[in-house]
């Protein structure tokens, strides 16, 4: 059997490998610069600037692609990015119940996070979603995150993703009215009690995971 | 003096330079979506910011969106007249943008990825189309409705993670057929 | 052993992908097939691929954000 070794040796030119650090420092003074400035306005959007600053070097640094997680299963039977989305859900939500148990506790009037209505509009959109994310190239994150790598399709995908945003919140009403209104909103822990609701969705998820591990050893392609 | 040189590559190798393994990046946008809970009083999002992006443009454009049902929201009205200067959502998903390309220059990795073929603007205009409509109805995008709702322990992110499957099951299935 | 370079530069994700395994199926046992990409996460899911498939798989930087992925179809 040969070796990569001793592969014929047609490679290209290895070109001059040239740093492009000169440019990072300047960028880096460029944010800098720009974060100082925002505090003047408010110190919250110079704290919003450095959480955007975060995500997108920790998504562009591991190549974290919310899209390929729920794409990959059935495209190329790959479950590693699943696996991973499934633990920062898991580390969030420990943190999630942490905060919302808290205010639980202070006797607030709404528990903080993100809970909304559940019904058709939700399985609609969120399919509509699936499907464009996996067309374009990248969901939400990823677009952001690609158009700082350089790539002009998601420069792209951005203008039809501000197009599609202005349409829907023209059509809102309409959803509102028709699905929104008349769903219930559902927080798990008032209708399964917290423990139950807490252990339960990290069982959930470990179950989740161990599915996706399982999926991922057996010889897809 | 190699010593010492050696220890600075390797650490930028591994710091700067190669890929982080995923789970690295799961619990790290693990933490970092408690943190921006934690201050900012909810968790993170990213799609209604396109939506005030778009209200605004249409506006400069001579539009009115101020009857739209969306801005009887106290907080997207407020939103509104504050302008893209005072919205912490714009400043966040700007600094995604550049974060990720400060990763790239300090990578030595950048490079600008023309477009190959008409197709792909298709698919980019078509799928952010439709990204941003779904985001829209469903009250999110995989963040805001997904990777945030959740842990939220919300049903409606329990639902929007099947549907997402399902959309990206149906999307795979175009992208193969008119796009490989 | 042939070599086979496919330009898979400019396209999205997860094209690379898609063309190096259907390029493959087109390769004899000790052929090498060599992935020319500039997508970050190709670099990752390209190997994982290759790597579960069993054949032998080497990445090289060829220049700024753009890659070799050669891969050796082992059997």
């Amino acid at each position: 059997m040969s070796s990569l070794a001793t592969a014929p040796a047609t490679k290209k030119e290895a070109r001059p490998r040239r740093s492009q650090l000169p440019y990072a420092m300047l960028a880096i003074l460029a944010v800098v610069v720009v974060g100082v400035l925002l505090a003047q306005i408010s110190p919250q959007l110079s704290t919003m600037w450095i959480f955007g600053l975060a995500f997108g070097f920790v998504l562009q640094r591991s190549r974290f692609c919310f899209t390929a997680s729920l794409r990959d299963p059935v495209l190329t039977g790959s479950t590693s990015l699943t696996k991973a989305v499934i633990i920062a859900f898991a580390v969030a939500s420990v943190g999630f119940a942490a905060i919302q148990y808290n205010a639980f506790l202070a006797g607030a009037k709404t528990i903080p996070g993100h809970i909304s209505p559940a019904g058709w509009h939700t399985a609609i959109g969120a399919t509509l979603f699936g499907i464009g994310m996996v067309i374009a190239g990248g969901c939400a994150s990823g677009t952001l995150m690609r158009m700082g790598e350089g790539f002009v399709m998601q420069w792209i995908a951005i203008i039809g993703f501000i197009i599609g945003s202005l349409w829907g919140i023209h059509d809102y009403g309409w959803w509102k009215a028709t699905f929104m209104d008349k769903s219930p909103t559902v927080f798990l822990p008032q209708v399964l009690g917290w423990p139950l609701a807490f252990f339960g969705q990290l069982a959930l998820l470990g179950a989740l995971y161990l599915l996706a591990e399982w999926y991922g050893q057996r010889s897809k392609i | 003096m190699p010593e010492e040189e050696n220890f600075v590559h390797r650490l930028y190798n591994s710091v700067l330079k190669e890929p982080w393994p995923y789970w690295v990046g799961a619990v790290l946008l693990g933490l970092l979506n408690i943190s921006l809970f934690a201050f900012k009083g909810n968790p993170w999002g990213i799609t209604t910011t396109f939506a005030y992006w778009g209200a605004w443009i249409f506006q400069a454009l001579g539009g009115d969106v101020s009857q739209w049902t969306f801005f009887q929201n106290a907080k997207n009205a407020k939103a509104l007249t504050a302008g893209w200067l005072h919205d912490g959502g714009t400043m966040q998903d700007l600094g995604i943008i550049v974060g990720a390309f400060l990763a790239t220059l300090l990578a030595s990795q950048f490079r600008i990825k023309k477009i190959k073929a008409a197709k792909q603007v298709v698919a980019a205009l078509v799928g952010g189309i439709l990204m941003g409509y779904g985001a829209r109805i469903a009250l999110g995008c995989n963040i805001g409705a997904f990777f945030s709702a959740v842990p939220s322990m919300s049903l409606h992110g329990w639902i929007y993670t099947i549907f997402i499957f399902v959309g990206a099951y149906i999307g795979s299935k175009i992208l193969v057929r008119y796009l490989l | 052993m042939a070599e086979v370079r496919l330009d898979c530069y400019g396209e999205a994700c997860p094209i690379p992908l898609l063309k190096a395994e259907k390029k493959m199926k087109e390769l004899k046992t000790g052929d090498v097939l060599i992935v020319e990409t500039d997508h970050s996460c190709a670099i990752k899911n390209v190997p994982e691929w290759a790597r579960k498939k069993g054949y032998l798989v080497d990445i090289e930087e060829t220049g700024e954000g753009t890659w070799d992925i050669r891969i050796e179809k082992t059997a």
